[in-house]
């Protein structure tokens, strides 16, 4: 109700609206003609790539279709992401509570190390990671490119979660070893539901990055019939007299899921990102 | 309040067992990054200080040379035209998604449809791939494309320009889609923190007579100031790091236009083989990016302690 009533919370000045507009084009209009594209035919494109009035064909998607790549890349891209997912989410959850509750030197060094781990470029990691996975026979494997992510994101899903325990009362655990739970009880039965939130947004935020990573993947993965999409995706545009209309059906099909990760779990990725980003 | 602390005095000595054994539960990330990420690293820096190609890259049993590579890297015309390339675009990036950032925010904070449509977009574009993301401007950029038809079309230029050909442009373009693929992130940060700022200080202000500008500049920037530092830091790391954009959409050219120290590390490495060489640049990137983080924890302890 106070909300309401205060300055800041007004109903939007006309010139703010007209900000606001700006941005729904900025941000929409690259996704309109996306998906416009994807149903042009080549010459369409060809002749006219800036149109938007063009009578919708399907060849894009047939082409993509036809390079019969797309259903294994699909399965590659949902092997990837979610063995990533399921690895990260699994170890990051003990390593947020262990560091949370530890508090003093092990937290401030562990906090230390995720940090700058997430800083290092990918570029870097790529060229020992190649050394390493290849002494353990693991290049050219969806194994090997799923290990690469999960250390790639383990650091910052990890620093995603730990706020979700630092907002949890010390009191539950006292409570539970009152009642005779041992750490590993209290950990399994109260602390990781009370996560819940927390791990669902970890886990969405994950997901994106996974399907979307591809650098990993063209390195690690030496038969291109083992790509993901996202890596399919960029190698398509490097040839040159690409097919925009094939490339763009090829990059609405491995946006869908992306959506739909996207209309469930929009508000906890609004809160995820800022918050993994600050505390 | 009393009871919780009167139990917790007489619980002393089961509480310090179970504290020591959190650490137990750091075990599983600790010993899978030391092998996925401490060794690599260590690998790394000793491949900078070794002869690796091809032949021995995986077998391992590189001749140690010192610091030659790191000689021939401060003699390449790539590298030093690659370092310039990047402090650019990091300069771009950080200064074009940051101020956009505070800017959407700002806008955003507005209730009403259009506003949730715009804040959903965003989200949205941000979860999108960068590959995904990269290709489509690169589409949106063709000669005849559709920016250069709407600049056109509005009488802005004659004739609009090529965007990803022209040696001095391809830079700032591709920082500049890069910028805007980051406004999202710094939106979400910033529109956190202004939801954060107490209503009764601003509405104290404007009953002070202050303008809307003013409660702007006085208020809220100066409440903002910390997790502008941190924002800071995560954008020059992120535009440091940028990789994706410049893959997809020029793949560093044309020559070495668009050549930033992480690509120049995958192109040595990836593309020419010389894996000693891009790896000595891979380090050479990271003690800068390190430089940063350093400057990130000092920001985040103050802004904790405050």
């Amino acid at each position: 109700m106070k909300r309401a009533k205060s300055l800041e919370a007004k109903k939007a000045t006309p010139w703010s609206l007209v900000g606001i507009g700006f941005l729904v084009l900025l941000y929409g209009i690259p996704l309109v003609w996306l998906l416009a594209t994807s149903f042009k035919d080549n010459r369409e494109v060809f002749a006219n790539p800036g149109g938007i009035i063009f009578t919708p064909s399907f060849q894009g998607y047939e082409r993509i279709a036809e390079q019969g790549t797309l259903g294994q890349a699909a399965l590659n891209s949902a092997i990837i992401s979610i063995g990533t997912t399921l690895l990260t989410v699994g170890i990051g959850i003990p390593t947020a509570y262990g560091l949370d509750r530890s508090r003093g030197t092990l937290l401030t060094f562990g906090l230390g190390v995720l940090v700058l781990l997430q800083m290092i470029p990918q570029t870097a990691t790529i060229i020992p990671l190649y050394r390493v996975l290849g002494a353990w026979k693991l290049l050219g494997t969806l194994p090997g490119v799923v290990l690469a992510d999960t250390a790639l994101f383990l650091p910052f899903t990890v620093l995603v979660l730990r706020p979700f325990v630092g907002g949890l009362p010390r009191e539950i655990e006292e409570a539970a070893s009152i009642d005779g739970a041992g750490t590993w009880t209290t950990f399994a039965r109260i602390i990781v539901p009370l996560m819940s939130n927390g791990i669902a947004t970890a886990a969405s935020l994950v997901f994106i990055l996974s399907w979307g990573e591809f650098l990993y993947a063209i390195s690690i993965l030496t038969n291109p019939a083992t790509y993901p999409i996202s890596a399919l995706i960029s190698q398509q545009i490097s040839a040159y007299g690409t097919s925009w209309a094939g490339l763009m059906a090829l990059a609405v099909v491995g946006s869908l899921p992306i959506l739909i990760v996207f209309v469930v779990a929009q508000k906890r990725l609004a809160s995820g990102l800022s918050l993994g980003a600050v505390k | 309040m009393k009871e919780v602390n009167a139990r917790g005095l007489a619980m002393k000595k089961p509480r310090r067992t179970r504290r020591a054994s959190y650490w137990l539960f750091v075990v599983p990330a600790t010993v899978f990054l030391l092998l996925l990420a401490l060794y690599p690293f260590l690998s790394l820096i000793w491949m900078s200080l070794s002869d690796v190609s091809a032949v021995n890259i995986v077998r391992g049993g590189w001749p140690f040379v010192g610091v030659k590579n790191f000689e021939l890297i401060f003699h390449m015309s790539d590298a030093l035209l690659a370092l310039q390339n990047t402090l650019i675009f990091v300069a771009i990036v950080v200064s074009v998604g940051m101020l956009g950032g505070l800017g959407a925010a700002t806008l955003l904070q507005a209730k009403g449809r259009l506003s949730a449509v715009g804040l959903g977009l965003m989200v949205f574009t941000w979860a999108m791939p960068p590959v995904v993301l990269g290709s489509l401007w690169k589409f949106l950029l063709l000669p005849n494309g559709l920016i250069n038809d709407l600049l056109v079309h509005l009488h802005l230029m004659a004739k609009g320009p090529l965007w990803l050909v022209q040696g001095h442009l391809v830079l700032l373009t591709v920082a500049l889609v890069n910028s805007w693929a980051v406004v999202p992130f710094s939106a979400l940060v910033y529109r956190a923190a202004l939801v954060d700022i107490p209503l009764e200080l601003l509405d104290a202000a404007s009953v002070d007579g202050a303008s809307k500008f003013q409660r702007f500049v006085r208020v809220k920037l100066p409440l903002l100031m910390p997790i502008t530092l941190i924002l800071t830091v995560l954008t020059v790391v992120y535009a440091f790091r940028s990789f994706d954009f410049i893959y997809v959409m020029t793949y560093g050219g044309p020559g070495v236009a668009s050549t930033t120290l992480p690509f120049l590390s995958y192109r040595l490495s990836f593309v020419n083989y010389k894996y000693a060489l891009g790896a000595t640049v891979a380090v050479f990137t990271i003690l800068i990016v390190f430089v940063l983080a350093f400057v990130y924890v000092r920001a985040t302890k103050r802004t904790e302690e405050t």
